[in-house]
This record gives C-alpha cells, sequence and structure tokens, in this order.
C-alpha cells in the first residue's frame, strides 16, 4: 500500500509537469489542471458471532420417556448472532434440515419415525424474521432484504418441533439426533 | 513526448488496478452454521393388562369320579395393549408361579397344594414366549423363567398373555385354601432379564 502511495504521487507530478511544459508553448497561463480523486468503500456483510460461542442447540432427550413420543414443551433458548454488519443493501436467509438419528439410517418400522422437524428463525435483520420450516419443500419466507445498510444483532430462534409423519410416532431410539441452521447475510437485494 | 508517453501509461495502469480491486469484493456473502442435536432414549413400555387379574373360581371338580381333584378349567387371556421398544434388540420375558396353597402345613400324600399352568405371551415376535411352570404337590419349586426370541426392530404391538394347560402335580387331590399365582411379563432388551 505504501508502495502504491508513492507511484501516485510520482505520476501526479510527472503529470503536472509535462502539462506546464506544453502550454508554456503556447501560452504564458498553464491551467487549469483537473485532477479526479476517486475512491471506493469495498461491499461486504459479515454476520458476527455467536454471543455464547458456541454452535449447537442442545436439546437433550427429545421423548417422553412414558410414551416414546416427541416432548410438547421442547423450547431451546435462542442463540445471537452479534457483531452482524452490512454496508450496503442486504438480503438474509435461513435454511434448516431435520433433526435426523445418526445411528439409526434404515427406515423406520411402522409406528416409528427418526425425523424431528422445527422452524428456524432469524430475526432482528429485517422487519418480517426469515422463517424456515423443515417441514415444508418450498419456505417462501426464508429469504428477506432490507435496502439499506445495517447493523444489529441476529436472533437466532428454534420452534415448533414435530416428529416427522405424525405427532402419534414414536422416536427410535438413537443418541444423536442431528440437525443443522445456516443462517447467510448476503450484500445487495 | 516522452513525457506523454509515460503519462499514458501510467493512467492505463491506475484504472487497470481499480477494476481489479472492485470486482474482488462484490458482491459479498457471509454464513453461520449452528448445529441443534437431542437424544432419545431407549425405551420399552408395556399396556396395562385387561383384565388386571384372573380369577379362576372354585378349581376342584366336586362331583364325578374326579371329585376332590382339578377340574376342567378354560383357557383364560389378558390383553396388554400398545406395548412398544423404540429400538432393535428386544425380547419378553415371562416369569410364572403356580398357583399355590399358602398353608404351611405338610401335604399328605395324594394331595395337591399346587396348580401348573402354561403362561404364553405372544405378539411380539413370531413365536410366543411360554413357560409352564412345575411346581411339586407341596407347592415347592412354583416359579419358572423363559424368554421369546429376538425381535430386531423398534415395534409396536398389542400383546396377548394366555394360560393353558392347568394341571396338579401327580393330579392329586387340591387341598382346600385359597391359591395364588402370578405371572410376570417382562419387555427389554435382549438377555437383559
Amino acid at each position: 500500500m505504501t508502495k502504491h502511495r508513492f507511484l501516485i504521487a510520482a505520476t501526479l507530478a510527472a503529470a503536472v509537469s509535462a502539462a506546464a511544459g506544453a502550454a508554456s508553448a503556447a501560452s504564458n497561463i498553464a491551467g487549469p489542471v483537473g485532477v479526479p480523486v476517486t475512491g471506493h468503500a469495498v461491499t461486504f456483510c459479515t454476520t458476527g458471532s455467536l454471543t455464547n460461542g458456541t454452535t449447537v442447540f442442545d436439546l437433550g432427550v427429545l421423548t417422553d420417556t412414558t410414551t416414546g413420543e416427541l416432548k410438547n414443551n421442547i423450547a431451546p433458548v435462542s442463540k445471537t448472532l452479534n457483531g452482524a454488519i452490512c454496508n450496503t443493501a442486504s438480503t438474509i436467509n435461513v435454511a434448516a434440515q431435520p433433526m435426523t438419528a445418526q445411528s439409526f439410517t434404515i427406515a423406520p418400522p411402522s409406528g416409528f419415525s427418526r425425523s424431528v422437524d422445527y422452524t428456524a428463525t432469524a430475526s432482528g435483520w429485517t422487519t418480517t424474521p426469515a422463517v424456515y420450516e423443515t417441514s415444508q419443500t418450498t419456505n417462501g419466507g426464508a429469504t428477506q432484504s432490507r435496502n439499506s445498510a445495517f447493523s444489529g444483532p441476529i436472533t437466532v430462534t428454534l420452534s415448533g418441533f414435530s416428529t416427522t409423519g405424525g405427532s402419534t410416532l414414536r422416536l427410535v431410539s438413537d443418541p444423536n439426533y442431528l440437525g443443522a441452521i445456516v443462517v447467510t447475510l448476503a450484500a445487495g437485494n | 513526448m516522452r513525457h506523454s508517453l509515460s503519462i499514458a501509461a501510467l493512467t492505463l495502469s491506475l484504472a487497470f488496478a481499480a477494476t481489479q480491486a472492485v470486482a474482488s469484493v462484490s458482491p459479498v456473502t457471509t454464513t453461520q452454521s449452528v448445529t441443534v442435536n437431542g437424544s432419545v432414549a431407549e425405551v420399552c413400555v408395556l399396556g396395562s393388562p385387561n383384565p388386571p387379574s384372573i380369577d379362576l373360581g372354585q378349581m376342584a371338580a366336586t362331583s364325578g369320579e374326579r371329585v376332590g381333584k382339578l377340574g376342567t378349567i378354560s383357557d383364560h387371556s389378558v390383553n396388554l395393549p400398545d406395548a412398544f421398544c423404540n429400538y432393535p434388540g428386544t425380547q419378553i420375558s415371562v416369569a410364572a408361579t403356580a398357583l399355590v396353597e399358602q398353608d404351611e402345613s405338610t401335604t399328605p400324600s395324594g394331595f395337591s397344594k399346587a396348580v401348573n399352568f402354561t403362561a404364553n405371551v405372544s405378539g411380539w415376535t413370531s413365536s410366543a414366549a411360554s413357560v409352564t411352570t412345575a411346581a411339586a404337590a407341596d407347592g415347592s419349586n412354583a416359579t419358572s423363567h423363559s424368554a421369546g426370541a429376538e425381535e430386531n426392530a423398534p415395534q409396536t404391538a398389542n400383546l396377548t398373555l394366555t394360560l393353558t394347560n392347568f394341571t396338579a402335580p401327580g393330579d392329586g387331590v387340591l387341598v382346600a385354601g385359597s391359591y395364588n399365582g402370578l405371572v410376570t411379563i417382562t419387555l427389554g432388551p435382549d438377555g437383559g432379564n
């Protein structure tokens, strides 16, 4: 960077000198000489980092052990992305995958399921939060736009947990049901 | 003239550098990934038995050539609805205790204070879990155990307990009194009972 500045300064000096030299042949007045000054700000977005540093929603045991069915009170504490910034108009997108049994990978028998759906919501960036329901094949609300630069926290909330295939299905035992949520900020809208 | 050439060349190179810089920074996309995990514990549940108990009533014949001995006792069934295990590798275990009269007196020869039976639990695997008690006439050795086949998938099933094949040791005359037996059904991991 230092080297570039030196070259530009030297170039401008040479340009003025050359113009003066050219003008002196026709007039005793030189100039005016226009020197354009330009620059740019790099377009960027960053999602920041999670408040407590962990990127895992750990829900513990998912089922009611007396019925074998999904608990109806799963409500994990939200996570916050702090330091999110876009210096131009932007879009936010949230995508999620159902929680699936990682060891029990075959098709579950009749009456059982190996998957849990839920709704992932990213709020705070746009007036209407970005919402993704893993039970739906299309999620029209997953991408939201804003027309201005912005900085502020993004809250990621999981809700609406349900057994894939129906609430009367029981979940097969598995030590690890795993899902994933991805929040994307993109410059431009 | 020499100066002019230098300026033109330098101006071109600056413009090129600026174009490169803009192209490399826009648009910008950034992502943050979060995972969500949980677990599902191994669970087996047996439905409540219906009926919850079996009363065989008067077991001894009160007339005819078998008077005093065990009469004909029909089969009895108990339903255990909506049993399930959410993991593979499970089996039914059955412990059956013969009906025994609890009087502590010695059992005279030719008499019996026990009634044996066979307990079948069907519905979990293609073959029922079955056990037959083998109590002695004095009521000793009343309890027997058995386990069914392994079920290799999570399963929901309606189970049926059936009591059949009632017999008295040595076909002895039943000692008068109250007889009590028990069938205990366990659904759990194979080999765990």
